[in-house]
């Protein structure tokens, strides 16, 4: 059978794209560019041959095991070791003649402990030029096994988001109490006790509800007839209660 | 990231160090990967529509056939753009071609586009149009004749046997043509799909659920040029072919629907440990894009106008007008569906712990302004093909000009 005439013209045009593409496969490009296992063979060879400079905090445990098993039980398990004392390689291939530094300053801890309001509710953040001036911070708290020296007094303590909302709303005199009853035991363990929070509309109408001025609640409370203010939703559904004036 | 992102991230750095969520600042796929999805997508289900017409025989649609084989090609040609431009070292493309890594699906890309473009697109096109560029290349003046001459490949060979080779060609290329269009789009889907630390993308449904997309949207292009060009050359609209195309568009819109219900029902019921995220990423962040534009605009309105405009009893000029409103709507709903995956699976924290916010640039490189031109771009190509390639086989028509 014959060839048809396009098929002829359209293999010169095939042809001619093969074999420049393979002319620049197999000729052009430099050999650190193909390797038959990785790309870059170059350049994994050039980051191969850095010296490893951690150790692993199992490493770490072989040693110092009770501040291991201190720390496995902390506040802190979830942290290596090697976060706070640097990379530490060279202190376990020779531990006397190399000692990792260990941060003593109060420079180091507010890294994750300074207030930042993106920072989740309920995580201990301090202002770190109010709490206790020049102080360093391993005066107080064991940093393998981190709690207050006494129960905190103030919920801002850890709840210092809320606090600040709270500070500049017109709830700013109402004690966290009023709505919260904290068992004792969240002072010590926050997640195995939680507070309690209000559950009913009734509970804001102490204060918002008509002819709770009576009952002694603040006469310059806003009030609202609970019978038909909002439907049926709760109250903090429209109104945070941490910073009434905002929208939600 | 932006070639001067460097500078901005190095300025945030210092406030998402230490214990913080989310700690991910920087939105690193812009409006550019949206736009290529979305793109892509558009050339496969062009192609797919214009395969309707040799494969399977589906007289009604031959004449969009042309039509949506340039509207493919003109959208792939631009395909790769954002991609390019998205690139830190956009001059480097090249190496995913030389160097090959056969474990990386993205960096297979190269592989996947230049198949489509050269084995398949750019080779029915060329067999579909050469008896057409050999008139041309005789009629048309200096320098369009040359023009046609090169397109041509100096092809001269317009006897019945060669002319029934075409159409064998056309046919075996079309045949191919649809697994590799499924290939292209579904490749696209694959890459975001097999993201398993990332459970908004990690679906297996998703190389389906693009693909479906794809057709929709592919369909509802050709609908819209194929109206837009009738209207400059002030031809009647062919109306049988426009309701069977129209019909297609809404079976494709009805099994993309219920594949994405699908993936969304069994998202829920799974409910994995992302779910309480992956609901407040649909509550807050992509309300308006998922809910209102990609569901209720894109969706539920183009099939509402699809069904009323299937119960017969309209006349014409109202059923165009009722085509040419759902192909808009749907553009806008799977534009919305590509911001959806690309944007809202980096909107939340891979913690779990909080959303992000994208601040779109406006003039960079990677911003609103070069998103709309690349958008733009496969139009101004289109018009260059069809100012170059007849839509209709030249014997169809009046004298050829020019």
């Amino acid at each position: 059978m014959r060839i048809p005439e396009q098929v002829n013209r359209l293999a010169i045009v095939i042809g001619v794209l093969v074999a420049l593409t393979l002319l620049t496969r197999f000729v052009l490009i430099p050999r650190s560019l193909v390797s038959t296992d990785l790309h870059w063979a170059a350049a994994t060879q050039r980051e191969a041959i850095k010296p490893v400079k951690f150790a692993g905090s199992t490493a770490c445990q072989d040693c110092h095991e009770d501040v291991a098993v201190k720390k496995a039980r902390s506040f802190h398990r979830a942290l290596s070791c090697e976060g706070c004392h640097g990379p530490a390689a060279r202190h376990a291939d020779d531990p006397s003649a190399v000692k990792p530094p260990a941060p003593r300053d109060r420079k180091f801890c507010p890294v994750c402990h300074a207030y930042d309001p993106s920072r989740p509710t309920g995580f201990p953040q301090i202002n770190p030029t109010a709490h206790n001036p020049l102080k360093p911070c391993i005066s107080c708290h064991n940093p393998h096994d981190p709690v207050p020296p006494k129960v905190p007094r103030e919920c801002a303590a850890c709840h210092g988001q809320i606090e600040r909302s709270k500070a500049v709303s017109s709830h700013a005199l109402v004690a966290c109490t009023t709505c919260h009853r904290a068992p004792e035991q969240h002072r010590r363990a926050p997640r195995s006790a939680l507070p309690s929070k209000p559950e009913t509309r009734d509970f804001c109408g102490t204060c918002h509800a008509q002819g709770a001025d009576a009952k002694g609640a603040p006469k310059e409370a806003p009030k609202v007839d609970l019978a038909t203010h909002g439907g049926r939703n709760l109250c903090w559904e429209c109104h945070y209660p941490h910073l009434p004036e905002g929208r939600l | 990231m932006s070639p001067h992102g460097g500078d901005g991230l190095a300025e945030l750095l210092g406030q998402i160090t230490g214990f913080i969520f989310p700690n991910e600042i920087e939105i690193h796929w812009s409006i550019l990967i949206v736009v290529y999805p979305y793109v892509t997508g558009l050339v496969a289900g062009a192609f797919i529509l214009a395969s309707l017409v040799k494969v399977f025989k589906v007289k009604e649609v031959q004449p969009t056939y042309r039509l949506a084989l340039l509207t493919a090609l003109a959208f792939l040609l631009v395909a790769p753009l954002p991609l390019l431009l998205h690139l830190g070292k956009p001059l480097r493309f090249y190496e995913i071609l030389l160097t090959p890594n056969p474990t990386s699906a993205m960096a297979m890309f190269g592989f996947v586009y230049a198949w489509y473009l050269m084995g398949v697109l750019l080779l029915e096109i060329w067999f579909e149009y050469r008896r057409d560029l050999i008139t041309l290349a005789r009629t048309a003046r200096f320098p369009l004749n040359w023009v046609y001459r090169v397109l041509s490949l100096f092809s001269r060979d317009v006897s019945e046997a060669a002319l029934a080779f075409d159409r064998k060609a056309i046919q075996f290329i079309t045949i191919i043509g649809i697994p590799s269009a499924f290939l292209l789009h579904g490749y696209v889907g694959f890459i975001f799909g097999s993201v398993k630390a990332n459970p908004w993308w990690s679906s297996v449904l998703m190389p389906i659920v693009f693909l479906m997309s794809a057709i929709v949207s592919g369909i509802a292009l050709v609908i819209f040029l194929y109206m837009v060009l009738a209207g400059i050359r002030r031809e009647p609209i062919d109306m049988a072919c426009l309701d069977k195309i129209a019909s297609y568009l809404f079976y494709a819109v009805i099994v993309d629907f219920s594949l994405e219900a699908l993936d969304f029902i069994h998202r829920l019921y799974q409910s994995e440990e992302s779910v309480k995220i992956l609901g407040s990423l649909i509550t807050h962040k992509l309300f308006m894009s998922l809910f209102v534009i990609q569901i209720l605009l894109g969706m539920f309105i183009p099939l509402g106008i699809l069904v009323l405009a299937k119960m017969r009893g309209f006349g014409d000029e109202l059923r165009k007008l009722l085509y040419f409103t759902a192909a808009i709507l749907i553009q806008l709903g799977i534009f919305a569906t590509r911001w959806n995956v690309v944007i809202g699976g980096q909107l939340f924290s891979k913690s779990f712990r909080g959303l992000m916010t994208y601040k779109m640039e406006i003039t960079g490189i990677e911003g609103l302004v070069a998103a709309l031109v690349l958008l733009a771009l496969p139009f101004a190509v289109l018009y260059v093909l069809i100012k170059l390639l007849p839509t209709r086989r030249l014997d169809e028509r009046t004298p050829v000009t020019g």
